[in-house]
């Protein structure tokens, strides 16, 4: 049963391609907590994009389920806390649930003002003059409230992804989601997007991070999650993972990394 | 053949050709404009993500059925897009004259338009079918432009859009679409061009533009190479500095992209 500080419950959770003979994802049952920072580690195709994307259901899974907010999201109709069988509406529950992904995926056509602001004033019906306070106040946090103007194009990599943490943080999500965010980046704007993140985990915000960078997952994850072939095998805390490994594929995957 | 003495002949009837300028010109801008909705529309229907027979890839409590297999195939049946898709296909495969006598012999033959004329002299009860038999014809044409256009838009913008929880229509709204039409607005010039060209069919039910001019003038003067001459240069006119003037700022386009 659902305890108050699970914010999401994932349970048996699978994505199959081809009828089976791809399984992208094999079952992963995984609670996280309100506040977690969660890092995802595992090798190329094993499934960890998968397992983030399927939370906000940009991929539909298979089998299993996802609970979120109390409803299975999976499900096209679900009992929410009061019992009721309600409809699940799936733009209800991403408005909820930020992410950032490997390549920005900012909106080229619209300056940075207007990239923030288009899903509050949209989905959300702000006022626009509200919605572009909030964006320059979220921008001046994140050290580029002079660029509120300019257009993505005219930005570098860290700076594209910066605005893309504050963009999803517009929404006021409850839980945020990184695939890769640093891994298209030059090594030297790495550390000024983990430091945006790092700020984000010390004020308490529920994230699931997909990354390559182990000193982050060491310093900032409370948990880690190790993936090999569409399974979860391994789970701990850093010290847990990174100093005592129990999974052979888990030390060797370590050792070619570290 | 060509003859000063033609020349001078067919000079008399000049202001019919001015008319057939001014007649073309409003038809392919109109069609055009017609053309460009209705295409509109019909992509995002044949791209659309609507699965009425959804339900016989569930099982129980709506999971995804694993792709495959005949019945994975039928949920996938996507009524909106095969109707655009059937729409596209036969105005595409047939010609354009059978289209344009269909439409207005047949669809138009109990709609009783008003006679009045456009400009005083452009006969509205044959513009109007000629303008609905162009922009239907010219809609699946474009249709196919926009489709590529918004299929050549990275998915990860749907997937930034959708994870902001933006619906499938506000993504293609704010989006999908004004990138979509940013980059294919060299080929809808280029439609455009096609459609001044083509539009010469409609002299055929009696619209009176450029070719018209040139059937009325060989009427009353019995000269038709002079004419014909007189209508190629206003055609190649019309065209040449537009597909021109397309051409320059595709180049322009070009090189902001790559800066
Ligand atoms: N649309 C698809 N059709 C078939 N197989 C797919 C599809 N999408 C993903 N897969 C497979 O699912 C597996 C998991 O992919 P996923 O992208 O989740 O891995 P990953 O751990 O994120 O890898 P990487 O570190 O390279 O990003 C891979 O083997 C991939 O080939
Ligand atoms: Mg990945």
């Amino acid at each position: 049963m659902a305890t108050r500080d699970n914010i999401i419950q994932v349970k048996d959770l699978k994505k199959h391609y081809n009828q089976g003979k791809i399984k992208a994802l094999d079952g992963v049952t995984v609670d996280i907590q309100r506040g977690d920072v969660m890092v995802v580690i595992g090798p190329s195709g094993s499934g960890k994009s998968t397992f983030l994307r399927s939370l906000n259901l940009l991929e539909e899974p298979t089998g299993g389920s996802i609970h979120f907010g109390g409803m299975d999201i999976t499900k096209k109709k679900s009992k929410d806390a009061n019992g009721n069988l309600v409809k699940v509406n799936i733009n209800l529950h991403r408005q909820k649930m930020g992410m950032v992904f490997q390549h920005f995926n900012l909106f080229p056509h619209m300056t940075i003002l207007d990239n923030m602001t288009l899903a509050p004033v949209q989905v959300k019906g702000m006022k626009k003059d509200e919605a572009e306070e909030k964006a320059k106040h979220l921008l001046e946090r994140v050290g580029l409230g002079d660029r509120a103007n300019a257009y993505p194009i005219q930005l570098s990599g860290g700076q594209k992804q910066r605005i893309a943490i504050v963009r999803a943080l517009m929404m006021e999500p409850e839980v945020m989601l990184f695939d890769e965010p640093t891994s298209a980046l030059d090594p030297e704007m790495v550390g000024e997007v983990l430091e945006v993140m790092k700020e984000l985990a010390r004020g308490g915000m529920t994230m699931v991070v997909v990354t390559h960078e182990m000193g982050f997952a060491r310093e900032v994850g409370n948990r880690v999650l190790f993936m090999d072939h569409g399974q979860l095998l391994e789970q701990g805390t850093p010290a847990e993972i990174f100093d005592h490994p129990q999974h052979p594929r888990l030390h060797d995957f370590l050792s070619k990394v570290l | 053949m060509l003859s000063a003495a033609g020349f001078a002949k067919t000079w008399k009837y000049i202001e019919l050709f001015k008319e057939g300028l001014v007649c073309t010109v409003s038809l392919s801008a109109l069609t055009v404009l017609f053309g460009f909705f209705l295409a509109l529309f019909l992509a995002v229907f044949r791209l659309s993500d609507i699965n009425v027979f959804r339900f016989l890839s569930r099982e129980s409590q709506w999971r995804l059925r694993e792709k495959g297999g005949f019945v994975y195939a039928a949920s996938r049946f996507n009524p909106v897009s095969f109707l655009a898709t059937v729409y596209v296909e036969i105005f595409r495969a047939t010609p354009m004259l059978v289209q344009l006598f269909f439409i207005y012999y047949v669809l138009f033959a109990g709609v009783e338009l008003p006679s009045f004329k456009l400009f005083g002299f452009i006969r509205f009860d044959r513009f109007v079918p000629g303008v609905v038999a162009l922009a239907l014809n010219s809609g699946a044409y474009l249709c196919e432009i926009i489709r590529a256009g918004i299929q050549s838009i990275d998915g990860g913008q749907t997937e930034a859009a959708r994870s902001l929880g933006l619906s499938q229509w506000q993504n293609m709204r704010f989006v999908v679409l004004p990138q979509a039409v940013k980059n294919i607005l060299p080929a809808i010039a280029n439609e455009f061009v096609t459609i001044i060209k083509e539009s010469s069919i409609c002299y055929t039910i009696g619209v009176q533009e450029i070719m018209y001019a040139v059937a009325s003038t060989k009427g009353a003067t019995y000269r038709i190479a002079e004419p014909l001459v007189i209508a190629t240069v206003i055609y190649f006119c019309l065209t040449f500095p537009t597909s021109k003037i397309i051409a320059y700022f595709e180049r322009r386009m070009s090189r902001g992209d790559k800066r």
